[in-house]
């Protein structure tokens, strides 16, 4: 591989642009904004009272400090009064302690107030996401969720705890020790005056650029880390296939680009800080000269000079801190603003206000009345209204049936699962359930009664019985257990490392696809549904497991109405209607039989499943 | 599931760290000595600038008391420098002015140059080295570790611990080297000054160390459970809106809120409980500093008084330079910090670059760069260190050009039986050849080269399609990336993307569907033309209806190779030469389709649960006949 082609692969390893990269980084400062970051301290209200009357105190004691010190020295130490130095240092160590002890209040107060508000805001994001619709999450991606609630909530956090104390005490520093400095002599303090305008300058001039250049930065190493999971992920792969040269070559060609913008980096605040000291350099020269010459005229005293020294420092100071904190506050504005674009998101549709329960029949042990009946009445549905995905479908789950969902993907199968698990609202047309329109009856009683097996097996970490019980809280030991020897897989239950208390790791880690789908079973199960939702796995599980999953699965259906979005022929057969789906609407209906007696559309699909196993 | 031993981490003691951090300080030592000498004169300089403006104030006071002839300014001058004699006041404060600003021109000047070689040093050098010579060493890595260890894990080691690592040589080392040159000057020119004043003042220094100490032990656990309650935290809400589809599915909303907020809430709780220290902390560290001001005051005004200490060159330029230690004395704490933080980092790092690597080139390699295919296992096992074995006395020939399929359930050893070939892994006992030759005395690359591998995830790269179906062969033409597309039936639907065999894949591939991804891992895996192919379970990621797709190619892939394919459907299964099932790593049943169909066992029950639909076919009243 010549070089050329290195450096034109790195440019090949981008970052998948997520939504956000295209989102303002920095954000004016904005009073609607602070006042709503603020109604989040609430619960902490006395706390931000004391707070103002703290910054307020602290802005004037920095300065008394250095005033105090300046004019002892050039009081009492300049003229060697020994009882007025005994006086001036008790008077400057006993304002030191006043000073420190407020400090404690006005910087736990601080990170409290800030904690309190950042706490609220999550709460607030998982509340109200949580609230979402399923559309809301077919186009949210879980990342952005996530940066929501770490990164910008964190840069919240700084926006109260660091910008809004932090700065408001530095200008009043600034003010307080420019009232001291112009009272004492006010045309030395101009001096000082003219050069706060080029430090802020200077500063805010980099710390624009640098900002510019650590996103420069990040995107360099992003590309760096996606290389990386890249390698590590697809590692058989580049051994198997002899690759490691070629690769080490091509991550170190990355790694040389990132440090690139790094010293870039680098330079631009290598320049900042030394210009900073060169100006208050520049200043004590200056005032050295200046300050020296009025003297010299009798305009000026000499001791006076000292506390312009002294306090010009603290004077300059809050200078840098502000613009840091400034961009700080940009960041912070932004991020707000992000958290509330979130919070504010309305949902497509919230549930009708007069919405009912749907009741459960008492449990009669009558055979074929236990399942709910189920009516799609010209149902049209699109994620997007403009593109329907569902046209005009019309059928009648009886209860008990089962309905098998039969097409390619993206025929509508998953469509219809999630209208009859009211996840979504039909664009037009009835969902009937027990007669009554599925609009009109509550989502949670719905769900109640309603067990669903997903095909990705989703499981949460935590015990195997904790998953279980995620589908009847409150469910024992016992209710489970019987549940699964119900459904004829108890012993799979005991075949796990620590039976039903076996802890699982993200996402259901350390169980096989078979024994995941067998605990998803058993919780759609627990419930005793009166319709069950299965979408089943495409994955191939090996054909032992296999055999006792359909076992499994007859139990499970067995006297409920049941929507399957079948790929196995076995479940396919057993089904009382199979509705053969294409482009969103139904193209054949009956049972298998009847279908491939008909030998349209199902018939061919069948013998094309069919024959793949019948090849030689 | 199998489950390999983790890596044998904590085996590093801190001594042995340190040493090796040290070591790798050796490494960069030139730079690391450039960099000190230019702190030195930094150092040296700030003193000049301090003294002149001392000198400077008292010159002021006494030209005022006495006049321009009056005796010398004061008894201490900086390195026993005298005003000149002689020249007019206003003079005197312009050569002190302009000597003020020279100096701090020069040290603008080499503060810039110090922190560009710092970062050059960091950045460029000791991150890059270090990051790529952990990187090729992952890639050496035998898949063990990879089983052992989660890319998540993996990734941060490169990213945070390599930081951690260099933190060492530019935070601690340099940073120490720094400190200590620093309170030593600023301490010997304190006390010329006033050795009294100067031990007065630097009195509470040790209690602020022990302080900052105690205070560091008390908070960093503190810290780590802070770390561990966020992260549990966000973990549930990531786990919340993945499974989201669950949980509205089972109406569990208001549960899965209130456990947020309970996790939410102990997250602020606990924070509140380091606010209390931190708020604690900081002000006494300030009040400690404050104490220094006062003795300067008191004991240093007391000095002025009895003309012992000249008031500017003596105490404004004492104020200043407390200023100064004060920070330095501050570093201390940063410093043990990075020096903990460093040695975690060192800790993982080293655990990766110290991996054994288990599988390489024996010394004095058979050199085979084109094999027959002959594959033979003689009583071979396996295990994972310790752990029972995956593999038992497997015995299994298989000439050139034959076809094996594997059956088995999930854990019985199919992928490991597979993996022994091309030695991602190696033989615990017994002995694997091919055309006659242990694999462990080929040459690794010619062995690798002489397989072609198509995994259960058909993992692509986000490259483009020819870069991805060259990937084992980077220097193939045009001609043969197509041919090889050709065979895996895949350049029909290539042509059809946007910029055919040029279009860029997205991240791990996903804009193609898994048929497409499967057919392009299997044009990869022929483009190499291997005398040996292995097919882990090529239709496991892909839907049944769409599965027919890759059967051409699989056929086609086929021909002419030794293959070994891992399948459950019965379609694959009678097209091999021969059959093994495999039972908790033992091989329970071999033979052809024909044969094992009319023995009772495994595979017969297996067949019988597929055949009962393929027979059906038959049966129906309009089913054509096959």
């Amino acid at each position: 591989m010549s070089d050329q082609d290195r450096s034109r692969n790195v440019f090949l390893v981008h970052r998948i642009r997520d939504e956000d990269d295209d989102e303002e980084q920095f954000k004016p400062l904005e009073w609607g904004l602070v006042r709503r970051l603020l109604t989040y301290a609430r619960p902490v209200r006395g706390k931000l009272t004391v707070m103002l009357a703290l910054t307020i105190i602290r802005s004037a004691q920095l300065p008394a400090l250095v005033w105090v010190t300046a004019l002892a020295i050039k009081g009492p130490i300049a003229h060697r009064d020994i009882p007025g130095i005994a006086a001036w240092t008790l008077g400057y160590i006993l304002l030191a302690i006043v000073t420190d002890s407020m400090f404690h209040f006005r910087q736990r107060y601080a990170l409290e107030i800030g904690e309190t508000v950042v706490n609220g805001l999550r709460a607030d994001i998982f509340d109200k996401t949580m609230r979402q619709p399923m559309s809301f999450f077919h186009r949210m991606k879980l990342g952005r969720i996530i940066s929501r609630v770490t990164s910008d909530v964190e840069a919240v956090r700084v926006g109260i705890q660091d910008v809004g104390f932090v700065s408001a005490i530095q200008f009043g520093q600034m003010f307080f020790t420019a009232i001291v400095l112009a009272v004492s002599d006010w045309k030395m303090f101009m001096v000082v005056v003219c050069m706060a305008p080029i430090l802020w300058v200077v500063n805010n001039h980099f710390r624009m650029k640098f900002s510019r250049l650590t996103r420069a930065s990040q995107e360099s190493f992003s590309r760096v880390t996606a290389t990386l999971a890249e390698s590590v992920n697809g590692i058989r792969v580049t051994q198997g296939f002899v690759r490691q040269d070629t690769n080490a070559g091509l991550f170190r060609s990355l790694l040389s680009d990132h440090s690139r913008y790094n010293i870039a980096l680098a330079r631009t605040s290598a320049v900042l800080a030394p210009i900073l000291e060169l100006n208050s350099q520049f200043f004590v020269a200056t005032l050295l000269v200046a300050g020296g010459w009025r003297i010299f005229h009798g305009s000026l005293q000499a001791d006076d000079l000292i506390m312009f020294f002294l306090m010009a420092n603290i004077f300059f100071s809050p200078i840098t801190v502000i613009g840091n904190q400034y961009n700080q506050g940009l960041l912070a504005m932004a991020s707000a603003e992000r958290i509330f674009r979130l919070l504010d998101t309305p949902p497509d549709w919230v549930e009708a206000p007069d919405a009912a329960d749907l009741p459960k029949p008492a449990a009669s042990g009558a055979r074929g009345s236990r399942g709910a009946r189920v009516e799609f009445r010209s149902v049209s549905f699109g994620y997007d209204p403009s593109r329907l995905v569902l046209h005009d479908v019309n059928f009648t789950a009886e209860p008990g049936q089962t309905i098998a969902l039969v097409g390619h993907t993206g025929s509508g199968k998953s469509s219809i699962i999630n209208l009859v698990s009211k996840f979504y609202l039909p664009t037009s047309g009835e969902i009937l359930v027990d007669g009554r329109e599925i609009r009109s009856i509550t989502g949670r009683s719905l769900h109640a009664q309603m067990g669903t097996v997903q095909q990705q097996n989703f499981l949460f970490s935590g015990s195997v019985l904790d998953n279980i019980c995620l589908s009847r809280p409150g469910a024992t030991r016992g209710d489970v257990n019987e549940a699964a020897s119900r459904l004829g897989c108890l012993e799979m239950l005991d075949e796990l490392p620590d039976g039903i208390d076996t802890q699982l790791g993200e996402r259901g880690a350390g169980l096989s696809v078979g024994q995941r789908q067998i605990v998803c079973f058993i919780r759609a199960m627990l419930p005793d549904p009166r319709i069950v939702i299965l979408d089943e796995a495409t994955s191939s599980i090996d054909a032992m497991t296999e055999s006792r999953l359909q076992r499994a699965l007859a139990m499970l259906l067995r006297e409920r109405t049941s929507f399957v979005v079948a790929h196995r022929l076995s479940t396919i057969r057993g089904a009382d209607l199979v509705l053969v789906l294409d482009h969103g609407r139904i193209i054949e209906r009956g049972t298998h039989p009847e279908l491939l007696a008909r030998g349209g559309h199902y018939a061919s699909l069948y013998r094309q499943f069919v024959q793949v196993d019948d090849r030689r | 599931m199998e489950s390999p031993p983790k890596s044998a981490g904590e085996g590093l003691s801190n001594p042995v760290l340190i040493r090796r951090l040290f070591g790798l300080a050796w490494r960069y030592r030139m730079r690391c000595v450039q960099v000190l000498a230019i702190q030195l004169v930094l150092l040296t300089m700030g003193l000049f600038g301090l003294s002149f403006t001392g000198i400077g104030i008292d010159y002021i006071r006494q030209v005022v008391a006495h006049g321009a002839g009056g005796p010398p300014v004061s008894q201490v001058h900086f390195l026993h420098m005298r005003l000149p004699q002689g020249m007019a006041p206003m003079r005197v404060l312009e050569v002190l002015g302009g000597l003020i600003l020279l100096l701090s021109s020069c040290r603008a000047v080499l503060n810039y140059v110090y922190a560009v070689k710092v970062n050059i040093l960091v950045q460029q050098k000791l991150v890059v080295d270090l990051r790529a010579e952990i990187y090729d060493k992952l890639q050496r890595l035998s898949f063990r570790f990879f089983d052992a260890n989660t890319t998540g894990s993996i990734i941060t080691r490169v990213t945070g611990d390599v930081q951690s690592v260099r933190m060492f040589v530019d935070q601690v080392l340099i940073q120490s080297v720094i400190m200590v040159i620093s309170l030593t000057v600023y301490a010997i020119y304190m006390a010329s000054l006033s050795p009294g004043l100067t031990i007065a003042c630097l009195a509470t220094t040790p209690i602020l160390w022990i302080l900052s100490a105690v205070f560091s032990r008390k908070i960093q656990p503190e810290y780590a459970e802070n770390r561990n309650l966020v992260e549990q935290m966000v973990q549930y809400l990531a786990e919340s809106i993945q499974g989201v589809a669950v949980v509205k599915g089972f109406g569990r909303e208001p549960e899965n809120r209130e456990k947020f907020d309970g996790l939410n809430r102990s997250v602020l709780t606990q924070q509140y409980k380091i606010f209390w220290w931190v708020s604690l902390f900081s002000p006494t560290a300030g009040f400690l500093t404050r104490i220094n001001t006062t003795v300067l005051l008191g004991y240093g005004g007391w000095l002025v008084a009895h003309d012992r200490l000249p008031l500017g060159a003596g105490l404004v330029v004492f104020a200043g330079l407390l200023d100064q230690f004060a920070g330095q004395v501050n570093n201390v704490a940063t410093i043990v910090n990075s020096v903990q933080q460093s040695l975690i980092g060192a800790r993982r790092v080293f655990e990766i670059l110290d991996a054994p690597i288990d599988v390489r080139t024996p010394a004095d390699p058979v050199r085979r760069p084109k094999l027959d295919g002959a594959v033979r296992f003689e009583s071979v096992s396996f295990k994972y260190g310790a752990l029972d074995p995956v593999l038992h006395d497997i015995d299994l020939e298989v000439k050139p050009g034959e076809c094996v399929a594997i059956l088995g359930a999930t854990g019985s050893g199919k992928s490991v039986l597979m993996g022994l070939i091309p030695r991602f892994y190696d033989v615990s006992k017994g002995r694997l050849s091919l055309d006659g030759i242990d694999v462990r005395r080929l040459n690794l690359d010619e062995l690798r080269r002489n397989i072609g591998t198509v995994f259960q995830e058909s993992f692509l790269f986000s490259n483009t399609v020819a870069a991805n179906i060259a990937f084992g062969h980077p220097d193939a033409t045009q001609a043969q990336v197509e041919r090889a597309a050709r065979i895996a039936a895949a350049h029909d639907f290539i042509m059809g993307l946007p910029n055919g065999y040029q279009t860029v894949l997205g991240e791990s591939g996903n804009s193609l569907s898994g048929g497409q991804r499967q057919r392009l891992a299997i044009a990869r895996a022929v483009l190499l033309e291997p005398a040996i192919l292995l097919l882990d379970d090529p239709t496991a990621a892909i839907d049944s209806e769409t599965e027919h797709e890759i059967f051409e190619a699989l056929d086609r892939a086929i021909e002419g190779r030794t293959t070994f394919i891992v399948a459950h459907r019965l379609s694959t299964l009678r097209r091999a030469d021969l059959i093994i099932v495999l039972e908790n790593g033992r091989i329970v049943q071999r033979g052809t389709h024909a044969e094992l169909i009319k023995v009772p066992g495994p595979y017969l029950h297996v067949a019988n649960l597929q055949l009962v639909d393929g027979r059906e076919l038959q049966e129906s009243p309009g089913g054509a006949a096959p």
